[in-house]
């Protein structure tokens, strides 16, 4: 972040951070302090006492198998998610950008789904992954339990990332797009008449500019994956079968939104906080130091 | 494009159909159950043509959920979240990357993280927060014993209230704050050549005018692009709104309003009649406003991008 | 010219009197969890009650769940903007008894001056939501049981004109439907609520120590040393079979969709869903009801209310109190529950309401008949302490938990033993933890 050209008004730049700032403290970190403070008591959902518990939530949580389960379905769920969106968003964005007839239509289409709602992807999904019902009943039938999400866990894991990485490859994809469209045509067509073929100059000049892109969508994909994988879960998988889909993010909205055990999701947030933070803060570390920007 | 490539044109475009199918066969999906009788769809396995009842369930949908005033609601709520997260992204990250000040990081990092705060976790306090904004620091001034001692000086006890339940800005300002915008926005400007700053410098620009007329112009991209997304966010929010808005009729939005028709499933305790159909008619009308926005976005965007290429 | 101005005077007055008084109607909301259909039977619930008196005026926005619904009634009663009643489903009904967020049923209605009967009250449904004196706390709203679900037009195939009484007939059935062609006998999910909670009360069998929780927050879950291990032995043996079929939404049917369908043959699920078969299925296929199977030689008992009670919250005035005391009274009224029942699948809770839907003929329709059967069902012994209900903290986990252990049994991951007992232990925990929350405090 470190540049030559500043300005050296530090009041102004205080200025200009304090809207968001405010916002940030007001919706953000005064709730989640208040949530945070459970974790170290036993808090009574309707209010009217709670007990002071110490790390006694933090205890529970870890030596609890089924929550190290769940730490370890999060991670092949980022892993899988984030892989299948970016990747594809990428070939699928390179490939548009070749700007070959009929490109503006693939382009749309590849872009609508990020505008539908997660209820009505959850449910379209639902639907196309039945195994009873649509294009897997054919295959059923000739295999019986070929597939078959509803007792096969690792089905039903691959189910929520498929869902998943839906919206989110549209999502990618936009971002790819637009990149891509920032390269000036004048540095492709000049390195064209060089005589290097069209993947070449994807690999060669498209894929570096690319870099900050890409870095940018890696950390809200991982983050969002450990976050935001809530919605398409409860209306896929609830979790199931038995515990397969249970991510972190879904235990804890389960712990303290239904099962309304708010300190014990408490515990488990300020986990959750804590490794999506550290996880974050390695690709700032690690990877950001290998992008260039122009 | 500039050379003859046969084979792969072809690799090209077979790659391509396979993202369209990826893409719309779920949409298609949608739409088949949206045309189907209540039978039809709760007969496996479900068709994968059209049947013929679009219109009655549409119909269905449309005055069952009030869809008018809802989709209303939704796009006053939409359109002034995306519109304050680009203003907010964009003075944040200015002052970000083109200030140098103590604390800076601290700030950036204070933003982003509430990339990992979901709303799941803290819900329940943030709740109490919107029933009263300035809680916070009422309690704060409390703690501080400030509260105490205005009250010694003024003798007039001081109660800071702002409700936010039940408004439009209950609905919007929680959801303004942005870090993936701020995360953006900083990833634009650190692409922003620094000779263009310079220049700027020497022509006696101050930063408030070099951010207006340089770098807005420059981050038209930019903005038509987190327009979109926020604007799909903001209209996609289900939690916060069911949880803000009990005036349901007034107030409410289209997701809330298509949630409420569709049966969730649990045990079955619950009962219900699962009318597909008709949740997915309201699926069809509610998603259509948020598809015109991103077909006519993309648009703008590429032409923006265009232009700020030459 | 004169006499003109008068009456438009007096229309003016009358309008202004008539705005003025619709503006004084006391407004109070009720939080509800249901959504789609059942969702706008209540509201029109609440509008016939607005309709029905000048004086108050409800509003029910549902929460979009039943989870929702007292999440967000924690929130705002935790802000102190809490709705005057929230709707509350089965499970939650220990987590309210010990907040001391609640006006209790009887002391409101006491208060305004409504003299309740309330032995008229089915037992079977107001002990789920009444202290261990049976004193109400909640009043029971849309209430259910379970029923078994069997094709008619199937039995016929098989020479069978009754449904089973007993699961040693059922498999005998089952297996007769299969070499008559049938893929799917019967369909079964892993739903609780039917083969661990309905089971145990039909078959006398405790669930918990302490009379299932009713006597204390230290109770212990025991269904590894119950019939119920038994039960889940022969509902696998008969999975491995395929005399039963797993039916979820996730593989494309749920088993209402699969009965209604005619892909399943029999099932068993909530009176609830009585409506929606008979909306969805084929207008020619002949279905009926019974009551759930007993395991051979087991005397039965009556079987467990499940929906939802509405509790009315702590802290509101007055003026918002009689409004919800008239709504209350208002629903438990003969006509209302006509309506509800009628509108819904829901069973009446009152006995005149009961009566009352039998008086108007109500049970000879076609598409209603069976449904007394639900009734029978609950009240179909005295009620026992094993049979009055389940007051376990942090129910919705345990029923999570043996969810879980169930999908493992069946999809044979575990054996029966080590996933019943492994659930256990895990619910015990989840007991444990319950009861240090609300260290201190005695359940009434």
């Amino acid at each position: 972040m470190d540049r030559r050209a500043v300005y050296k008004t530090a009041w102004i730049g205080g200025l200009l951070l304090a809207p968001q700032l405010l916002l940030v403290f007001t919706f953000f970190y005064w709730p989640t302090g208040a949530a945070l403070f459970w974790a170290f008591t036993l808090e009574r959902p309707w209010g009217g006492g709670n007990e002071f518990a110490g790390l006694d939530n933090f205890r529970m949580v870890f030596s609890d198998t089924a929550y190290w389960g769940a730490v370890w379905r999060s991670m092949v769920f980022a892993l899988g998610s984030t892989a299948l969106a970016m990747g594809l968003a990428l070939l699928f964005a390179l490939f548009c950008d070749r700007q070959l007839r009929g490109y503006k239509a693939y382009q749309t289409m590849l872009i609508w789904p990020y505008a539908v709602a997660a209820p009505a992807a959850g449910v379209a999904f639902r639907f196309l992954f039945a195994p009873e019902a649509g294009v897997f009943a054919a295959l059923n039938k000739i295999h019986p339990d070929f597939w078959n999400p509803s007792v096969n866990g690792f089905h039903a894991m691959i189910l929520i990332v498929v869902a998943y990485s839906w919206k989110y490859l549209a999502y990618n994809f936009i971002f790819f797009l637009a990149a891509l469209q920032s390269i000036p045509r004048a540095l492709i067509e000049a390195s064209a008449m060089d005589g290097s073929g069209p993947l070449r100059r994807m690999w060669d000049i498209q894929l570096p500019l690319l870099a900050p892109t890409m870095f940018f969508l890696l950390v809200i994909n991982i983050t969002d994956s450990f976050v935001d994988s809530f919605g398409i879960i409860d209306l896929t998988t609830h979790g199931g079968p038995s515990k397969a889909t249970t991510l972190m993010v879904y235990k804890i909205y389960f712990d303290g939104f239904k099962g309304l055990d708010y300190s014990g999701a408490a515990a488990q947030s300020i986990v959750l906080m804590l490794l999506v933070m550290a996880l974050t803060f390695v690709q700032f570390r690690f990877i950001e130091r290998r992008v260039h920007y122009r | 494009m500039i050379e003859r490539t046969p084979v792969l044109n072809f690799v090209t475009h077979a790659v391509l159909l396979v993202g369209l199918a990826i893409a719309f066969v779920p949409m298609w999906l949608v739409f088949v159950a949206a045309t189907l009788s209540l039978q039809e769809i709760n007969t496996p396995p479900i068709s994968l043509l059209p049947g013929s009842h679009l219109w009655e369930n549409l119909a269905e949908a449309w005055a069952r959920a009030d869809l008018g005033v809802k989709l209303t609601n939704s796009l006053i709520m939409s359109v002034a979240v995306a519109a304050g997260k680009i203003a907010l992204a964009s003075i944040t990250a200015f002052a970000l990357v083109f200030f140098r000040f103590p604390g800076r990081m601290a700030a950036f990092w204070l933003i982003f993280i509430t990339l990992m705060l979901p709303l799941e976790v803290r819900i329940v306090p943030t709740y109490a927060v919107a029933a009263n904004v300035f809680s916070p620091y009422q309690t704060i001034l409390d703690v501080t014993g400030f509260s105490w001692l205005w009250q010694q000086l003024t003798g007039t006890e001081l109660a800071l209230e702002w409700n936010l339940l039940n408004s439009y800005t209950g609905l919007i300002l929680p959801l303004v704050a942005t870090a993936t915008g701020t995360f953006l926005y900083r990833q634009f400007f650190l692409t922003v050549p620094e000779e263009l700053m310079e220049a700027a410098k020497m022509d006696g620009a101050g930063p408030l005018r070099f951010f207006r007329e340089i770098l807005m112009p420059l981050s038209i991209t930019n903005m038509a692009a987190l327009f979109t997304i926020m604007f799909i966010y903001a209209w996609n929010q289900y939690l916060w709104p069911l949880l803000i808005t009990t005036d349901r009729t007034h107030r409410g939005t289209a997701v809330m309003a298509l949630r409420q028709l569709i049966p969730m499933s649990g045990d079955s305790t619950g009962g219900g009649v699962p009318d597909w159909n008709v949740a997915m008619a309201g699926c069809l009308i509610v998603v259509a406003p948020a598809l015109l926005v991103v077909a006519l976005m993309q648009r703008f965007f590429v032409r923006g991008l265009i232009a700020s290429d030459k | 010219m004169n006499r003109f101005l008068l009456t438009g005077a007096t229309a003016l007055a009358l309008l202004c009197s008539g705005a003025a008084q619709a503006q004084q109607r006391i407004k109070i909301e009720l939080w509800q969890g249901l959504t789609g259909d059942l969702g706008s039977a209540v509201e029109e619930v609440c509008q016939r009650f607005n309709d029905s008196q000048k004086e108050f005026e409800i509003s029910c926005p549902t929460q979009g769940s039943y989870d929702s619904a007292v999440q967000n009634a924690i929130a705002a009663f935790r802000a102190k903007k809490q709705p005057t009643i929230v709707q509350v489903f089965d499970a939650g009904t220990l987590d309210l008894m010990l907040s001391e967020a609640f006006v209790p049923a009887r002391k409101l209605m006491e208060e305004n001056g409504y003299k309740i009967d309330w032995t008229n009250y089915f037992p079977g449904i107001a002990n789920y939501y009444a202290n261990s004196k049976g004193e109400l706390y909640s009043f029971p709203f849309n209430s259910s049981s379970a029923l078994f679900y069997w094709n008619k037009d199937a039995f016929a195939k098989i020479g069978k004109t009754e449904a089973p009484k007993t699961w040693q007939e059922v498999e005998a059935f089952a297996r007769a439907l299969k070499s008559a062609g049938y893929e799917c006998p019967m369909a079964i999910n892993y739903d609780t609520w039917t083969l661990l909670e309905q089971f145990s009360a039909i078959h006398g069998e405790p669930i918990a120590t302490k009379d299932n929780g009713y006597g204390g927050l230290d109770a212990e879950l025991v269904i590894n040393k119950t019939k119920f291990v038994d039960y889940i032995k022969f509902m696998k043996k008969g999975l491995d079979e395929g005399l039963f079929k797993i039916k979820l939404p996730e593989t494309g049917a749920n088993i209402v969709q699969a009965f209604a369908s005619g892909e399943c043959q029999m099932t068993m699920t909530s009176v609830a869903d009585h409506g929606t078969v008979g909306k969805t299925a084929k207008p020619e296929m002949k279905w009926s009801v019974a009551m759930l199977p007993v395991m051979e030689g087991t005397k039965r008992l009556n079987s467990l209310v499940g929906g939802a009670s509405l509790w009315v919250l702590n802290g509101k005035s007055k003026d918002e109190y009689r409004a919800a005391a008239a709504f209350l009274n208002f629903i438990a009224k003969p006509e209302s529950e006509l309506f509800w029942s009628t509108r819904t699948g829901y069973i009446p809770v009152t006995k005149t309401g009961f009566q009352h839907l039998k008086e108007q003929g109500f049970y000879d329709k076609p598409q209603y008949k069976g449904r007394e059967i639900a009734l029978e069902s609950l009240t179909a012994s005295e009620v026992t302490p094993v049979s009055r209900g389940i007051r376990l903290g942090g129910f919705i986990q345990i029923r999570k938990e043996m969810r879980d252990a169930l999908s493992d049994i069946f999809a044979g991951k575990v054996s029966v033993e080590d996933g019943i007992n492994a659930a256990v232990e895990r619910s015990n925990a989840v007991l444990r933890r319950f009861e240090k929350t609300y260290a201190g405090k005695q359940l009434l």
